[in-house]
């Protein structure tokens, strides 16, 4: 066991970890974060992205260790209270959900492209989604719902 | 209607949006275990011996199964193994584990442990001894005589290697042609083309991986949570394999599912039943999650193969006679073989087209190859693409548009149609008229081309259905209760895989009952949450359950307004009453139902009504249309753009219904350009990963139009059809047409690879 510090959604946390874990399972097995999930395992699919130290990660391919003094965000941490996040309005409300497993992962990988870039083009929300698998919406209304959230953030806009 | 038409979100949506909602990978237990399998390294082989001692011995082990010490009852995964009609028998041909492995995957042995990676040591403990045996991958090489049987016991004793039957849809049935044959309607034709196409197996990759968790009690009660489409059949399924009352058998969703796509119609792989085995051993719940690679290399793919049409017509155009063969790669095991030759000469045949002449026959072919099954569209798919090349090459021939072609020849709402019900309404030359539109036919089809990219369009229509009646057993109970509040709680065993069925569904029983949605729920996808229900296929999910939902709304109503219209309450004719949103009209005053409800409680009554229906059945139609850019040089083929024309009667929820089309046009995109499973004798599938299956991503998408069209359905509650599977049917006969616009080649093999179009391109002279 070692001992990992680690902010998770806003939260400091110093605790023992077996290092051999993936970041994927500490969140889910020792954290109950079960909304990241695990597609392939393999880093491919984007299931599993969370938001460390600012950038999109694929935390099923990341030893935990490597989020020693990490900085992490989760889709658990993403609303305020009852209150959701705009790219978690828009997704409901554009339709961009259906099965609903790669939903966590694709609101991830598009906050952290707007927190970054919070005016993109189409084709930039479809590369910085390039890595996520939908296998079923055709990703047109997925690309539409961060289009919008884009719109409102940039508006200031909290939430509806 | 209130609801109906109305782009509601889903009411899942916070649940998933949030990541609070649960799926079967999400699921523990108290006292729980994991499970790993032992799968055959060999295509087909004979285990010699097996030896799991140093398996049981490892620290942490609590349960060992092998086909030793396990059932050997054959049984069939799949739902036709409980929804196969009289006279017809389903196959069964599977057993939980096998000492004669048939594909490389087959199950030999499992075992349950504390933890996933003990159990994944102790499988690799376990030592077993194989004898190598013949082994025959190809449907083709599968029928000749000298090739090695794959299932001596269950095969067709006449066919060699043909899985059931061979399915002959004789549609010149005699009592109307007498003694004519298809070769008296080709005599009538002045022009008959033939096209063949060989198609891949693809994955249906849903993004959640097989996976059950299965507590078995010594008191004889067996509760499984699983990623399965049909929780009732499921439970009737295992509940016959090991030999347990169905009535201590329950199957539920957790309740979402990541995703089906046909992969899951039965068990999802044999996660259900491999779990429940290793629970009943070790008198412990047991969960078996598959990895990516198991989900992609031991569960049902799409049916790959070949199919060769023959199709004459007049001169005028006319559609004479249309005969159509298919052999189809079903693996090793039977699963939905059978049924799914029979929709591809059904529906992906005979169901777009006026033909007078039509003949059919599928032949299911085993192989040692993993099993193919069900996959969105159901065979329709495979049918529609060689029919489609055929009118193609028949325009072609006639030196006719083929739009023109095909409007001239599409199934009327009063012909007389293949199908045991009438064809009802068909919007399918409005939708190739507004594909055409929306794509730029007028402008762009045939234009003479130059240069190294080269732009083409293209078009296909087809059909499908909007459930499995009366092919399968397919029928539904629902169960509407009022709540003591007033607000309304609908009981269905049908899941939500991922449509938003559960969300459309709730429109329609509150625009049927008069009550508010906001304050309306669902209780779905679990065995024990109302009596029977097929399960979520067959693009019946809100067709099918809306009729019996309006048989169940209508008693329920008449109930309210009867009890509302008694002497204690508005003393009325409850003829003169009506509910609306909430409240019961047309009284001395508006009752609330919020007030009769509990008025009627404490006097010991609730309002309820269970109903159980065998759904009408109706067409959905649909064209296609495709623009592409071939780049010459690399054989490379951009899809820009496809327009999806789709007539879904009446749309109930907008939004919804267009991610259906465009989600079924993105897999038919990845059918025709990229996606392809690729066997290496001796190694198995080379796609155990995502990584080495191409799937069409966010960043490679082409733009998609969905166009709704609503031709009002006689059959359909509120003049619905069903959607679910129809996007992806059309898109790839659409790409091909396409393609050949743009290179003047018809390509006869999918996926459209740039190997594969480099070579068909220097074939035809073409560079």
């Amino acid at each position: 066991m070692e001992r990992l510090n680690v902010t998770i959604n806003g939260k400091a946390m110093s605790v023992e970890v077996d290092p051999s874990l993936r970041l994927v399972d500490f969140l889910r097995d020792n954290l109950f974060l079960t909304g990241t999930k695990v597609g392939c395992g393999k880093g491919e699919c984007g299931a599993c992205t969370v938001i460390m130290n600012g950038k999109a990660v694929t935390s099923c391919i990341i030893p935990v260790m490597r989020a020693q003094g990490a900085v992490i965000e989760t889709i658990e941490g993403l609303a305020k209270g009852a209150q959701l996040h705009p790219i978690q309005e828009e997704f409901i409300e554009k339709g961009a959900i259906q099965c609903g497993f790669c939903t966590p992962g694709m609101i991830m990988s598009s906050k952290a492209l707007l927190d970054e870039n919070p005016d993109p083009t189409s084709l930039e929300v479809q590369e910085a989604l390039g890595g996520n698998i939908c296998r079923c919406t055709g990703y047109v209304k997925i690309e539409e719902a961060v289009m919008a959230a884009a719109e409102r953030m940039r508006k200031g806009e909290e939430a509806r | 209607m209130k609801y109906v038409g109305k782009s509601i979100p889903r009411n899942d949506g916070f649940d998933k949006a949030t990541g609070l909602g649960q799926f079967t990978v999400d699921v523990t237990m108290p006292h729980m275990l994991y499970a790993k399998v032992l799968r055959s390294p060999y295509a087909h082989a004979r285990v010699v011996k097996i030896d799991t001692s140093a398996a049981e011995a490892l620290p942490g082990v609590e349960a060992v199964c092998t086909f030793e010490n396990t059932t050997d009852k054959p049984f069939n995964t799949s739902a036709t193994m409980v929804t196969t009609p009289r006279p017809a028998e389903p196959v069964r041909d599977q057993t939980v584990f096998t000492g004669e492995p048939k594909y490389i995957g087959d199950e030999i042995a499992a075992v349950a442990a504390q933890t996933e990676a003990i159990a994944e040591q102790a499988v690799k403990l376990i030592k077993v001894e194989y004898e190598e045996l013949p082994a025959v991958y190809d449907p083709l090489e599968a029928l000749k005589p000298e090739a090695p049987e794959v299932q001596p016991v269950f095969g067709n004793k006449e066919h060699k290697n043909v899985c059931g039957e061979i399915v002959r849809i004789p549609f010149c049935a005699e009592e109307e042609f007498g003694p004519e044959t298809m070769e008296h309607g080709f005599a009538k034709a002045d022009v008959i083309v033939e096209a063949d196409i060989k198609l891949p197996r693809v994955k249906q990759c849903q993004m959640e991986v097989h996976a059950a968790v299965a507590s078995y009690k010594a008191n004889g009660t067996l509760e499984i949570i699983s990623t399965t489409q049909t929780p009732t059949p499921t439970k009737m399924i295992v509940a016959y394999a090991l030999d347990l009352p169905e009535s201590k058998v329950r199957v539920r969703n957790p309740p979402y599912l990541g995703g089906g796509f046909g992969v899951r119609i039965g068990i999802s792989g044999k996660a259900e039943i491999l779990a429940a085995v290793l629970s009943m051993k070790a008198l412990r719940p047991v969960k078996l999650v598959y990895t990516r690679e198991e989900d992609f290399l031991a569960s049902d793919t799409r049916h790959g193969g070949y199919l060769h049409a023959r199709l004459g017509a007049k001169k005028d155009g006319t559609f004479v006679a249309l005969d159509t063969t298919a052999w189809l790669n079903t693996g090793a095991y039977c699963t939905f073989g059978v049924e799914l030759l029979a929709v591809c000469g059904v529906c992906g045949t005979a169901g777009t087209y006026r033909i007078p002449y039509l003949n059919y026959a599928g032949y299911p072919v085993y192989t040692h190859q993993q099993t193919a099954g069900a996959f969105r569209g159901f065979g329709t798919p495979q049918g529609t693409a060689v029919v489609e090349a055929c009118v193609d090459k028949m325009a072609q021939a006639l030196n006719m548009d083929p739009i023109q072609l095909r409007k001239m020849n599409t199934m009327g709402p009063d012909d007389k149609n293949f199908f045991p019900f009438t064809v009802g309404s068909v919007g399918t030359n409005e939708c190739l008229d507004k594909a055409a539109a929306e794509i730029g036919w007028a402008e762009k089809r045939g234009q003479p081309k130059t240069g190294n990219k080269r732009r083409g369009v293209g078009i296909a229509c087809n059909t499908h259905v909007s459930n499995a009646a009366p092919f399968c057993v397919d029928y539904n109970a629902v169960n509407l209760t009022i709540e003591q509040d007033g607000t309304l709680r609908v009981n269905s065993a049908i899941p939500e895989i991922g449509p938003g069925s559960t969300t459309a569904l709730l429109q329609v029983a509150c625009d049927l009952l008069g009550v508010p949605f906001e304050t309306a729920t669902m209780i779905f996808g679990d065995s024990s949450a109302a009596p029977f229900d097929i399960g979520s296929h067959a693009t019946r999910t809100l067709y099918s359950v809306s009729q019996v939902l309006k048989d169940a709304a209508e008693e329920l109503k008449a109930d309210i307004l009867s009890y509302a219209a008694g002497h204690d309450f508005l003393d009325t004719d409850p003829a003169k009453l009506s509910l609306e949103d909430g409240i019961v009209q047309g009284g001395s005053r508006p009752l609330p139902l919020k007030e009769l409800a509990y008025e009627a409680h404490l006097r010991g009554k609730q309002f309820l009504s269970t109903k159980c229906k065998v759904p009408e059945n109706s067409l959905p139609f649909a064209a296609q249309a495709a623009e592409v850019e071939v780049d010459m040089e690399l054989g490379l083929v951009k899809v820009l753009k496809i327009a999806a024309a789709h007539d879904v009667g009446h749309v109930v929820n907008p939004r919804l219904c267009e991610g259906q089309v465009e989600g079924g046009v993105l897999q038919g995109v990845g059918w025709a350009v990229r996606e392809e499973m690729t066997y290496v004798e001796g190694e198995g599938f080379y796609n155990e990963g995502f990584h080495k299956y191409m799937l069409p991503t966010a960043d490679d998408r082409p733009e998609i139009v969905s166009i709704l069209v609503e031709s009002e359905d006689p059959k359909g509650i509120f003049g619905m059809k069903g959607i679910g599977e129809v996007g992806c049917i059309p898109t790839l006969p659409a790409i091909f047409s396409a393609v050949e616009d743009a290179t003047g080649v018809r390509f006869q093999e999918a996926p459209l690879t740039p190997d594969r179009v480099l070579a068909g391109l220097k074939a035809a002279g073409k560079i």
